[in-house]
């Protein structure tokens, strides 16, 4: 009975305060039991979740944007980090410790464009479907630990996968909290995405998949609030 | 029977169906008037129908008619009968009354003639 009690009280809080408020007050004042409680509140839960699954928001951000995003941001996290260690390698670098030229410039766009997809993917992913987010997150995080299990490279940490996680992260927590930017922001942030994949079209690393990674940014205009 | 909102061609009526449960929940929550909440609602429902409304048809219902614009809920009073916790009062809106109506005059018209329907005329005093 206890079980059951602290069972109902843990997924009472899958519910919205109001409706958690409503639902436990009227289970009680009808009288049942823990685990009919427990079963009604379930159902609740279970409706709710296939509701929200009706729409196409969840869909878009999990399946269309969380989970390939999460492949291919590993692999360019992983080629800023193969560009970085080349960098720290060059024989200029060791001779005199400076180390200028286009080599860098196209190391600092891919960090900056590594930047701005996993934030733009994550602040979409956050405001499309914020009731699902758990969702998307956690197919993002899958191909991450499945990658992460299989990595084999010696030279490289296994964390450089991870890269853009933090920059994700961060992104989908704005997207929980203001769900749409303004439209003069959008569009710096598209522009500049946009620019910032210009010399990887000259680079011998540039991969086109990547270039599917820009289309949140071009979401956020679309989206985006006048003013 | 659940029928979405649409027109009727040759009467040139705004249909607007209900399903079953939809209508016998703005029925009841009608019928309840100022006392209309969940629980309330759950055990008139278990009264007149004689099967028991799980709270997650009852929510999830109570939802998509507010959000049709047939019902409005808000947060009520607590009871120490409830532990303390608030009602979700319901309300039937003029939308939902007209809903509920076009519902019971399409089920009456289409039961006239019927063996199982219930002719005044001829049932005996």
């Amino acid at each position: 009975m206890i079980l059951a009690s602290r069972c109902f009280d843990l997924v009472c809080l899958l519910l919205e305060p109001e409706e958690r408020e409503a639902v436990q007050g009227d289970l009680l004042e009808a009288g049942e039991s823990g685990w009919q409680s427990l079963l009604a509140v379930l159902g609740l839960v279970v409706r709710r979740e296939v509701d929200l699954w009706r729409h196409w928001r969840p869909w878009l951000a999990a399946f269309g944007l969380a989970l390939p995003s999460s492949f291919l941001l590993m692999g360019f996290s992983l080629s800023v980090s193969r560009a970085y260690q080349q960098l720290m390698d060059a024989p200029i670098h060791h001779a005199t410790g400076l180390t200028l030229g286009p080599g860098l410039m196209l190391f600092l766009c891919n960090v900056l464009l590594l930047a701005a997809w996993s934030w733009t993917g994550g602040f979409v992913v956050g405001s499309v479907s914020r009731r699902t987010v758990w969702v998307s997150a956690g197919l993002c995080f899958a191909p991450c630990l499945f990658c992460l299990e299989r990595f084999r490279v010696e030279s490289l940490s296994r964390l450089c996968l991870l890269l853009f996680l933090p920059a994700a992260i961060w992104g989908a927590q704005r997207g929980l909290q203001i769900v749409r930017i303004r439209r003069s922001s959008a569009l710096a942030l598209a522009v500049g995405v946009t620019a910032l994949t210009v010399p990887l079209w000259t680079s011998s690393g540039a991969w086109i998949p990547n270039w599917a990674l820009s289309w949140p940014a071009w979401y956020l205009v679309a989206t985006a609030r006048r003013g | 029977m659940c029928l979405t909102g649409g027109h009727d061609k040759y009467h040139n009526v705004a249909l607007t169906m209900l399903g079953e449960f939809e209508y016998l929940l703005i029925t009841t929550a009608a019928k309840l008037g100022n006392e209309a909440y969940g629980a309330a609602i759950r055990e008139t429902l278990a009264a007149t129908t004689g099967r028991k409304c799980s709270i997650g048809a009852l929510y999830t219902t109570i939802d998509r008619l507010e959000t049709k614009g047939f019902l409005k809920t808000w947060m009520g009073e607590a009871t120490a009968q409830r532990g303390g916790r608030a009602k979700r009062m319901v309300r039937v809106t003029p939308k939902g009354v007209q809903a509920a109506r076009s519902f019971y005059e399409a089920i009456a018209s289409a039961s006239r003639g019927a063996s199982w329907a219930i002719n005044k005329a001829r049932v005996p005093s």
